[in-house]
């Protein structure tokens, strides 16, 4: 079964007293499994669900809910490509395509070497910079497919 | 025609980002003066002011404050930053630029309504806004900003983020009430309202980040000098998300009521050898205008509404003559079906079987009798649910499929001729 | 107490009220799947709507208080339609497997699309594929295509139960009702899950497949698994019980009732049960009819009585009757007989008062309180013992018992039965045959008694609230109540023109004991 290290575990506690009601801990704890272990996997529900003393069905509730987190495993680099409207309008899509295409993989599956997935998103709020993706926790803006791809590859993809 | 920067004045310099260099340009002062006046005269100066929700609904911010209950009971300031309308980037960007704005107003805020505590709910994608937003909350406590006894004022208040994970349905104000509360997040049924009942069921307030950025400046400047810019009924300045095909696309600040004509052109117009062919005026959820309509609209909240769109968010998409509506109607409905919570079935069920139907006439399986389809389903889930979500997708849908409905009938033409005949023979 | 019109009609309800409940209250039909009357409101299945006059906007009549002078209808054509489309929107991703479904003949779907649906639905697409035949736990199977997220089943478990083991994961239409690994659907109540799905989508484990509903007969009974006495329906054919489901009782059990009590059915049917009357002892049994093994140990007891006096005798009694064969029977003994040593068989005294907090209770007895009046009004001072003394000591004779209906409720069978055996002789009234009595050494009659379903009585439970209900079925026709046991023994004959008649019911319901797999 999969368990937070101690100091996730403290964490978690912490958290579970910062706010009104425990429930709210939940989202942040997700975070804190998906920060240890790339994504969050079933079992990390039945954990926090004796961690934390919540109902289980009540935290996979929420971590089917909200789309960041991961429940199955991710590249190191999890390329998120904006194909919302103006993004859309932008070339996005075509963007999304020819990273799969450069780094040979299919949408939301892992590359071979284990270092990319991509995946195709819903507005990320930076609209005006279209295309853009975002790397892991980075905006990335601006794009062309060229750009795009010489960027992943500084980044070790 | 240039900006009007109130909220955005100070965006283009990096000390902003701090409390020193935000109290440099007089920051923290409409605080100091708001904390020495009666909280409802605040309220009042509010109602005054005329300001309307920044987030979408436009709803009267002053007289949404005045429906708390006037008795004791804790009560809970919420800042909606879940900004996830497409098209709109407004709100990430002031917490980036100027996150002590955005703590000022909410302070003043909740000393208006009486409230002791407030969380700003930041869509977990905005990680560098959270970043941003949590630093300046531990300025401001270091500075007695925050906390016991703001300023000597014997008025305390505390601040948290909490940080969404990925839901668009977050950004409607009971679905974030949900989702700060641990649980799913979605909308709770109304009645109660959430200012008698909200968070954890105790009056809450919950507003827009631009809303509250501005509470400060009508506080600073007075009801009547917020009131010389916009018309009657939009009085102020509004921060337009302008995207889609124009060649400088942007955060721009201007009065409401400015013609939709003088935004393109600020934004620097269309790209060479193109022509408008739409524009998306409020958001992805607000109907589309066709050219003729978007030349001769203003924006603000009554001229767009007799158009039949609304003001929304202020994200402005502009569409241009490159663009296919059918697919960019298969994108927006592939949004709302993918963000549907899932709890009213109309909205459930709708949004899947829209997008279903626009998908299968962009790919050449569509029959003349779905574009009537689309209306009559769309018809069926507006007004029938708990939030308005349902009601975002069906908008645009009718609207797509009624102003550019000739284009819709092409592709089904162009379907079936490419297809060599009937599609489904 | 508003009084509001509801399509015309005019109805008074209690402050406070929705409009759903005035339509209830009103006797007026309003389609509806989300709301329950025993759970909170969700307001999700937006099919409840309603016109409320001076409100553009139609609502939903679940979350709209009734109010002094509304005018509400849900009869126009703008509530119509809308309700239509609301049907078809939940029909879009359940499949038409009707045929094959559990649930046809009381399923909400099919009831209200037959009252208020479009008859021509306009769904052409592929619809959502979700998990089929999903095993939730002991007791439930979910299919989630046909499931419409009513969600009550969600909220019974968070709300009744507070045991929360289902969540509604994922969202959309992929939206799908679940249990997480590790953590099944396990309480006493999830039965009442299957209850109020209005669809097929939670089945029971223990019913699906049996049988098509409409072949069933149903009757109202009371559930003789504990003192609470829930209201219960049951439902049978000629082949016997199939199923138990609770009936709204507010003062009773609600709307719900414990998945112990649901399995109360099992040993009425024919294959658990003792058909003929058997005398003899331990590998010497002698078959004869209930009426003749009771009338000859009525001659036994006689003889007994008239030898060695009425302290000779002993009558041991279960909670498991009815106050009226308790009265009958006291009446032959006590006035008949004369008999003193009258005893109250308790089977587990050390778990009496245990309660769940909802509605299973320690004692595992449909009518001690009965017992408890009829003993103190025959002047019984019982105490154990006495028996036992009595026993011990060679002065009781013959010892009469009216044993338990359902065996598996009393741990204590084994050692009671050797105990008793220590008399000379043995008189059992029972429903089911037993292992224990098998290997009784006295001379012993068994007599075939008939269970609760099969007659008509009052149980008084635990509050002291008398309950009575009607005879459902027959099962075991040559069985006998108490009420005519009592008639034998004491050597009358008995109105056989007037007894209830077999239904069919020796036909082997092969289910009874096969059942329970998935």
């Amino acid at each position: 079964m999969f368990t937070l290290s101690a100091e996730g575990q403290e964490l978690v506690k912490k958290e579970l007293t910062r706010y009104e009601t425990p429930y709210s801990a939940i989202i942040p704890a997700l975070y804190r499994v998906q920060k240890e272990n790339g994504w969050v996997p079933e079992d990390a529900v039945l954990h926090l669900s004796q961690l934390m003393n919540l109902p289980a069905s009540h935290i996979n509730e929420v971590l089917h809910f909200y789309t960041m987190f991961n429940k199955k495993p991710v590249g190191k680099l999890h390329i998120q490509v904006c194909t919302n409207v103006s993004c859309a309008m932008n070339g996005g899509r075509e963007l999304a395509d020819a990273l799969c295409k450069r780094f040979n993989v299919k949408y939301d599956e892992v590359s071979a070497d284990r270092k990319i997935t991509i995946s195709r998103v819903e507005c990320l709020g930076s609209c005006d910079t279209a295309p853009m993706m975002q790397v892991n926790d980075r905006y990335l803006e601006n794009l062309t497919p060229e750009l795009a791809i010489k960027k992943i590859t500084e980044m070790g993809g | 025609m240039q900006q009007t920067k109130l909220l955005s004045e100070h965006y283009d310099k990096p000390e902003f980002q701090n409390l020193d260099g935000y109290k440099k340009h007089g920051g923290y002062a409409v605080l100091a003066k708001a904390l020495k006046m009666d909280p409802k005269a605040i309220i009042e100066e509010v109602k005054a002011s005329g300001l309307r929700g920044r987030g979408g609904a436009g709803f009267p911010t002053g007289t949404k404050w005045s429906f708390l209950p006037a008795n004791g009971e804790p009560r809970y300031l919420l800042c909606n930053a879940d900004e996830g309308e497409p098209g709109t980037f407004k709100d990430r960007l002031m917490m980036e630029r100027a996150p002590h704005q955005l703590i000022e107003g909410m302070i003043i805020s909740a000393f208006a309504i009486g409230s002791k505590k407030s969380y700003i709910y930041i869509r977990g994608e905005y990680d560098y806004s959270i970043a941003c937003v949590r630093k300046a909350i531990d300025e401001a406590y270091k500075a007695g900003l925050l906390g016991k006894n703001i300023l000597g004022s014997g008025f305390d208040h505390d601040m948290d983020v909490y940080a969404g994970a990925g839901a668009y349905i977050c950004g409607e104000e009971t679905g974030m009430i949900s989702s700060i509360e641990g649980l799913k997040g979605q909308p709770k049924l109304k009645p109660p309202f959430p200012a008698v009942q909200g968070y954890l069921r105790k009056p809450t307030i919950v507003n827009n980040v631009e809303t509250l950025a501005a509470v400060k400046y009508i506080i600073r400047d007075g009801a009547a000098a917020y009131r010389k810019y916009g018309t009657e009924k939009s009085p102020g300045t509004k921060l337009f998300s302008v995207s889609g095909n124009v060649t400088k696309p942007g955060n721009i600040e201007v009065p409401l009521g400015i013609s939709l004509k003088d935004m393109i052109e600020m934004c620097g117009g269309l790209k060479p050898g193109r022509k408008l062919k739409a524009v998306i005026p409020g958001g992805s959820s607000a109907p589309v205008l066709t050219a003729d309509e978007a030349m001769k609209a203003t924006m603000d909240y009554e001229c767009l509404a007799q158009m039949g769109s609304m003001l929304g968010s202020g994200a402005v998409i502009i569409i241009d003559d490159s663009n296919s509506m059918v697919d960019l109607l298969d994108v927006i409905m592939h949004f709302y079906h993918h963000e549907s919570c899932g709890q009213c079935t109309p909205c459930r069920e709708g949004t899947g079987w829209l997008s279903k139907i626009v998908h299968r006439i962009l790919k050449g399986d569509g029959e003349p009798k779905d574009i009537d389809l689309i209306k009559k389903v769309s018809e069926q889930m507006m007004g029938k649910t708990i939030c308005a979500l349902s009601d975002a997708a069906a908008m645009p849908a009718i609207s797509f499929v009624t102003k550019f409905r000739g284009e819709f009938e092409q592709h089904l033409q162009k379907a079936r001729t490419t297809s060599g005949g009937v599609a489904h023979a | 107490m508003p009084k509001l019109k509801i399509n015309g009609k005019d109805v008074e309800v209690p402050a406070g009220a929705t409009i759903i409940q005035a339509y209830k209250a009103s006797g007026q039909d309003i389609c509806h799947y989300c709301w329950h009357p025993g759970l909170s409101v969700a307001g999700v299945c937006r099919l409840c709507m309603v016109q409320v006059e001076g409100i553009p906007k139609l609502q939903i009549a679940c979350n709209t208080e009734a109010k002094d002078g509304m005018v509400v209808n849900n009869n126009s054509e703008m509530v119509k339609e809308t309700v239509k489309w609301g049907l078809d929107f939940h029909l879009i991703n359940h499949p038409l497997d009707c045929p094959i479904c559990d649930q046809a003949g009381e399923c909400g779907l099919q009831d209200q699309y037959m009252q208020f649906g479009a008859y021509d639905p306009e769904m052409a697409e592929q619809k959502v594929k979700k998990s089929k035949v999903v095993d939730l736990g002991p007791t439930v199977v979910l299919d989630s295509e046909r499931c419409i997220l009513c969600s009550r089943c969600t909220r019974f478990c968070d709300e009744v139960t507070k045991t929360s083991e289902l969540g509604i994961f994922n969202r959309g239409d992929h939206s799908e009702i679940g249990i997480v690994e590790g953590k099944p659907l396990n309480n006493n109540y999830t039965l009442n899950t299957v209850d109020i799905c209005p669809v097929g989508a939670l089945t029971s484990k223990d019913f699906r497949f049996r049988q098509r509903v409409w072949y069933l007969k149903e009757a109202d009974s009371i559930c003789p698994g504990c003192s609470t006495g829930c209201n219960v329906k049951v439902h049978y054919n000629e082949e016997g019980l199939w199923r138990v489901k609770p009936r709204v009782n507010p003062d009773v059990n609600g709307h719900w009732m414990c998945d112990v009590g649901r399995n109360t059915y099992k040993y009425v049917n024919i294959k658990n049960r003792l058909l003929a009357g058997k005398v003899g002892r331990r590998d010497s049994w002698m078959e004869m009819s209930p009426n003749d093994a009771t009338r000859t140990a009525g001659m036994r007891l006689k003889d007994v009585v008239d030898k060695h006096g009425p302290e000779s005798v002993a009558l041991v009694l279960t909670g498991q009757y009815t106050n009226e064969e308790y009265k009958d029977l006291l009446v032959y003994f006590v006035t008949g007989l004369k008999l003193k040593n009258i005893f109250h068989w308790v089977n587990n005294p050390e778990k009496l008062n245990d309660f769940d907090g909802l509605l299973f209770r320690g004692d595992r007895n449909p009518n001690t309180k009965g017992l408890e009046a009829a003993l103190k009004l025959a002047g019984s001072k019982g105490r154990w013992e006495d028996l036992q003394a009595g026993l011990n000591g060679k002065k009781i004779k013959a010892v009469v018992v009216a044993g338990p209906e359902d065996q598996s409720v009393y741990p204590d069978m084994n050692e009671k039965v050797a105990l008793f055996a220590q008399a000379d002789n043995l008189v059992w009234f029972t429903a089911c045959p037993s292992d224990a009595l098998n290997g009784s050494g006295a001379e012993t009659w068994q007599i075939p008694v008939k269970t609760h379903a099969e007659k008509a009585g009052t149980f008084t439970n635990f509050q002291g609230k008398e309950q009575k209900f009607p005879l459902a079925t027959t099962i075991v026709p040559q069985a006998l109540t108490l009420s005519e046991a009592a008639e034998v023994l004491a050597g009358k004959e008995l109105n056989w023109a007037l007894r209830p008649k077999s239904l069919g019911g020796a036909k082997n319901n092969y289910a009874t004991t096969e059942r329970g797999a998935l």
